[in-house]
């Protein structure tokens, strides 16, 4: 053993003379605290029904657009003949063409 | 370790598999002791020993169900409790220096006094030569340092570090080898700083 190491164990035999702190017991409400954190932080997963609900609710709305998508000519279509002149059907103005 | 023998262990896990916060509470005031001195021992700078505890049983909850029963069930926790405390040991990254002009001067007498006289230091200096040690201890790895608290300030076996850390014993007596070889290069360094 070199003096270094004399030196070292002379330090720590020393230093485990040092008094520490006595009281090793959690201080009051710790474990009731750290129980309840613990058990906050695992909670039981979502069901089965929930997680396969939401995973339909996804489908159905891109099954939406995507049927919006693939009519939107027809759809467009069908805007356009609602917004046609309604004058047509009208049978005031039926009449006065017919008397003129 | 806990020195309750009347603890229903096994039961008590058994309960807190099933998510009883009763059990749960109960295994917390029954490993407090081991896991407060290790990271008394082991404590980073400006962490708060409480909260170094608390997380520590967060995540012995958070594994609970991986615990097979291969190893005591206090060395798993003690295991957890090691790993925690180098991660935030690790996390400071920049280890101090330690300059002869930074000791009080009564840290640099009982290290003069321990560096030039064959006695013993004098129980009077016991917390100088704690706080000396510390400060020594804070220039190493966090794994070495754990080591050497363990065997020179502890005074454990090289098998009772492996059953605390999970590191072999060849692992152990390698880091003790390597910390003790940097120790003496800081001492050389802080003796000849004294000395020009």
């Amino acid at each position: 053993m070199n003096d270094h190491e004399k030196a070292w164990q002379r330090l720590v035999k020393a230093a485990r003379r040092a008094p520490g702190p006595t009281d090793d017991a959690a201080p009051f409400g710790f474990a009731t605290r750290v129980a309840a954190l613990a058990f906050e932080s695992q909670r039981p997963p979502v069901s089965a029904f929930a997680r396969l609900s939401l995973r339909a609710a996804l489908v159905a709305c891109l099954l939406a657009l995507a049927a919006v998508g693939v009519n939107y000519s027809a759809i467009r279509a069908a805007f356009a003949d609602d917004a046609a002149p309604a004058g047509i059907d009208d049978p005031v103005e039926e009449v006065v063409t017919i008397a003129s | 370790m806990p020195d309750d023998q009347s603890f229903d262990l096994a039961g008590c896990l058994d309960r807190v598999r099933k998510r009883d916060q009763r059990a749960a509470s109960d295994l917390v005031e029954y490993l407090h002791p081991l896991v407060i001195r290790i990271c008394r021992s082991h404590l980073p700078r400006r962490v708060a020993e409480e909260d170094l505890a608390q997380e520590i049983f967060l995540k012995m909850f958070t594994r609970i169900e991986q615990y097979q029963g291969s190893v005591p069930f206090t060395h798993w926790v003690s295991r957890i409790a090691v790993t925690t405390c180098i991660d935030h040991l690790r996390a400071q990254k920049r280890r101090p220096e330690l300059r002869w002009a930074d000791l009080s001067e009564r840290e640099a007498e009982v290290l003069d006094s321990a560096i030039t006289s064959e006695n013993d230091v004098s129980p009077d200096d016991a917390t100088e030569a704690k706080e000396l040690v510390h400060k020594l201890l804070e220039r190493l790895k966090p794994e070495d340092r754990m080591v050497i608290q363990y065997l020179d300030l502890e005074q454990k076996s090289v098998a009772e570090i492996s059953a605390l850390t999970g590191w072999n014993q060849t692992l152990v007596k390698v880091r003790a080898f390597r910390a003790r070889r940097k120790l003496q290069r800081f001492y050389r360094e802080l003796i000849e700083e004294e000395r020009s």
